[in-house]
């Protein structure tokens, strides 16, 4: 078979490009905005919490972990409406996002914490700090330092995992993509620019959050 | 022709569940070959190759895996070739895996003390035989935990593979939903079945991550 | 996938290589000892699974007559809504038979038989909405398989009538499971929709309102093999005349075959 490459059909559509660029950051930022906070809760829980919470989060995260983004996604989408949730495209994306992005954060930031040495709390206490203050001082400013390569990774994992919830009708770059496709035929072609506009994505941001990781850090380190 | 979510149905969804695992195996072992090669590669003396590796690292670890499977999807045909389905599931899985399982083994020979690289190589020991007397036999065991842990990863993303119509586990979810529409049976009976091939593993590598740690007085930490 | 580098210099490479577009006759199938034919699963009653879990509905069974007419057996493959054109051209498949309606920007892409069945594109909603027409389904949200036909008339639709929140899925099923669980007011949808919503839990509350395309279906194949279409409009030409077509839409569709105009 004769094929010839022709990426002009694509570039015509760079402005649908443009918009399913914008809101896979956009899905991807407020995902982590609001997992990371309810990640750093439930990590304090995990690590300190009373036994039978300390229970539950753990099989949440191990649930989680375990099964595949795009069966959550599906739940969240089609399931929890019986339960009388209903929500828009985008925001079902992102509270499967979240659901998913926060049992990986748990786990990393608790990592964190678990590496500060227990001394270092008790001499707080010792110091007279409440445990708000010493959470914060001691626990949280050295834990952040630890966890951030993890969390930068787990950044762009989930930028790159946003290319499922296209299956739930969320216009994001995929869906953009696949709308392309079906009025161009030009499916290997779609496929490789939206494929460069992700590995940009990627690059920049992992490029991004590490000079923020130099400059934010260099005074504790 | 509409049904209940029966015993019937479960029982596909749990026939279907052998691709999952054969599609898994296929990329676990495929990948491991092609990551292993990468990985050695990636910390070889000679940088022509190396930076070839990190490119190929960086493209695969920053471009969806969907997109991937899209590419060798819609791609491969284009060349003449009439493909089975699994060829382009299982290539683009072993490809994909290939450049993570590449950075998982390269931070784990990374581990080994840049001392006995140079002690080593002082000895007149070639590139090939300090890998394999010297540096591998004490990566290895640092290498099982999160070999394992990825295993988990790549089970779970050939669910993928549902998006191009292969009809693993999550696209026979798919199927008996349109037949049942019980989407919360169905999809929760699929997230069931993921967990009991996952978790195991995902318990087994945190168990030996925990082991291996404790052997060397480090805190653990947890991928 | 291949890193770009590689891919590119395969595909100058690849392409250079004088590649013969061969033709497919009958008789190469019948050599080939099997025909391959794109079906979709998951979309009932024209493809889905029975209790055995065996491929069933009226375009499984017409790939079957398809295999007993070239004396062969029949090799399933199946596929998405918009994969089936990639499915040819990339010679996955010999034929489609996949409720494909036959559009001319289709036509472009893959040859397309005589139609063998017919139904309208229409708007499905609930009953206690007033739609009749269009622009009335302004304020709600509108649902469609990505790539279908009421996905094109859906598309010029949004467009003129400002003011719809169009959700596009990438199976009829997810579109069908997100009008069943509210999350869509109205979806696009063959007229048999109606029929096969019914059947669910919830499915009474459904009804056809306003018939946005009449569409006809086609087998697809790949361009440039005029003996291998040629056969299947003759074949489909003696399947409509000794009634086969019309007993194979009473027993899915529940309804006759009607008009099946060739061109």
């Amino acid at each position: 078979m004769e094929y010839q490459f022709d990426f002009g059909p694509v570039f015509i559509h760079w402005p649908d490009l443009l918009r399913g660029t914008w809101l896979t950051i956009w899905l991807t930022l407020a995902a982590t905005a609001i997992g990371l906070p309810i990640a750093a809760i439930l990590a304090a829980i995990r690590s300190y919490g009373p036994r039978p919470l300390r229970w539950l989060v753990g099989l949440y995260v191990e649930l989680i972990r375990n099964t595949p983004f795009l069966i959550q996604l599906y739940f969240v989408f089609f399931a929890m409406p019986g339960l009388g949730l209903r929500m828009t495209a985008n925001t079902a994306a992102i509270l499967a996002m979240v659901v998913n992005l926060v049992a990986y954060a748990v786990e990393i930031v608790r990592a964190g914490l678990e590496a500060i040495p227990r001394g270092q709390i008790e001499a707080g206490r010792a110091l007279g700090l409440g445990p708000l203050r010493i959470l914060r001082h001691i626990v949280l400013a050295q834990a952040l330092r630890i966890v951030y390569p993890a969390l930068a990774s787990q950044f762009v994992l989930q930028l790159l995992g946003s290319s499922l919830v296209s299956a739930i009708a969320a216009e994001e770059l995929t869906a953009v993509a696949n709308n392309i496709m079906i009025v161009t035929f030009r499916n290997f072609e779609v496929f490789g620019v939206v494929t460069a506009i992700y590995l940009t994505l990627s690059l920049a941001f992992r490029a991004l959050l590490g000079t923020v990781h130099h400059r934010a850090f260099r005074w504790i380190g | 022709m509409l049904r209940d979510f029966g015993p019937n149905e479960l029982l596909y969804l749990i026939t279907a569940a052998r691709w999952t695992v054969v599609l898994s195996l296929l990329a676990f072992a495929g990948g491991g070959l092609l990551g292993l090669v990468i990985a050695l590669l990636r910390v070889s003396p000679w940088k022509p190759l190396r930076l070839l590796m990190i490119g190929y690292i960086q493209v695969m670890q920053g471009t969806p895996a969907l997109m991937q499977l899209f590419m060798v999807y819609y791609g491969i045909g284009l060349f003449g070739i009439r493909p089975d389905p699994w060829v382009s599931a299982a290539y683009a899985f072993t490809v994909s895996s290939s450049a993570f399982f590449a950075e998982i083994w390269r931070g784990c020979i990374e581990a080994i003390p840049r001392g006995q690289w140079e002690s080593a190589r002082s000895l007149g020991l070639s590139f090939p035989l300090i890998l394999r007397l010297v540096v591998l036999p004490q990566a290895f065991r640092i290498m099982i935990a999160p070999t394992i842990g990825y295993a988990v990863q790549i089970i779970k993303g050939t669910s993928l593979a549902s998006l191009i119509g292969f009809t693993e586990l999550a696209r026979a979810g798919q199927v008996i939903n349109t037949i049942t529409f019980e989407p919360a049976r169905v999809f929760g009976c699929v997230a069931l079945i993921y967990f009991v091939l996952c978790w195991p593993l995902s318990y087994l590598s945190q168990r030996l991550e925990t082991r291996i740690a404790r052997s060397r007085g480090e805190s653990v930490s947890l991928g | 996938m291949l890193p770009l580098r590689r891919t590119l210099l395969a595909a100058t490479l690849l392409l250079s290589l004088p590649l013969a577009a061969q033709a497919q006759a009958p008789e190469d199938i019948v050599k080939a000892g099997k025909v391959v034919i794109a079906i979709d699963t998951t979309v009932p009653p024209y493809g889905s699974l029975d209790t055995q879990m065996q491929p069933t509905g009226m375009d499984v069974e017409l790939s079957q007559l398809i295999g007993k007419s070239l004396g062969v057996p029949v090799e399933f493959v199946t596929v998405t809504s918009p994969g089936r054109i990639p499915a040819l051209l990339t010679k996955r498949v010999d034929l489609v038979v996949s409720i494909f309606s036959i559009t001319a920007e289709r036509a472009l892409q893959v040859d397309f038989s005589n139609p063998y069945g017919g139904q309208a594109t229409v708007l499905l909603a609930p009953k206690g909405r007033k739609i009749a027409g269009p622009k009335d389904l302004v304020g709600l949200k509108v649902g469609a398989t990505r790539g279908a036909i009421e996905d094109i008339v859906l598309t010029e639709i949004v467009k003129n009538n400002p003011g719809i929140t169009y959700l596009r899925f990438d199976d009829g099923p997810s579109c069908a499971q997100a009008m069943l669980s509210g999350q869509i007011d109205a979806m696009g949808g063959g007229d048999y929709g109606e029929i096969y919503l019914r059947k669910t839990a919830s499915g009474d509350e459904f009804e056809q309102k306003f018939v946005l395309r009449p569409n006809y279906f086609g087998i697809g194949m790949r361009k440039g093999n005029p003996s291998l279409l040629h056969w299947v409009n003759t074949l489909l030409f003696t399947l409509k005349n000794d009634g086969t077509l019309d007993r194979l839409s009473m027993k899915y569709r529940n309804k006759p075959i009607g008009d099946l105009p060739p061109f």
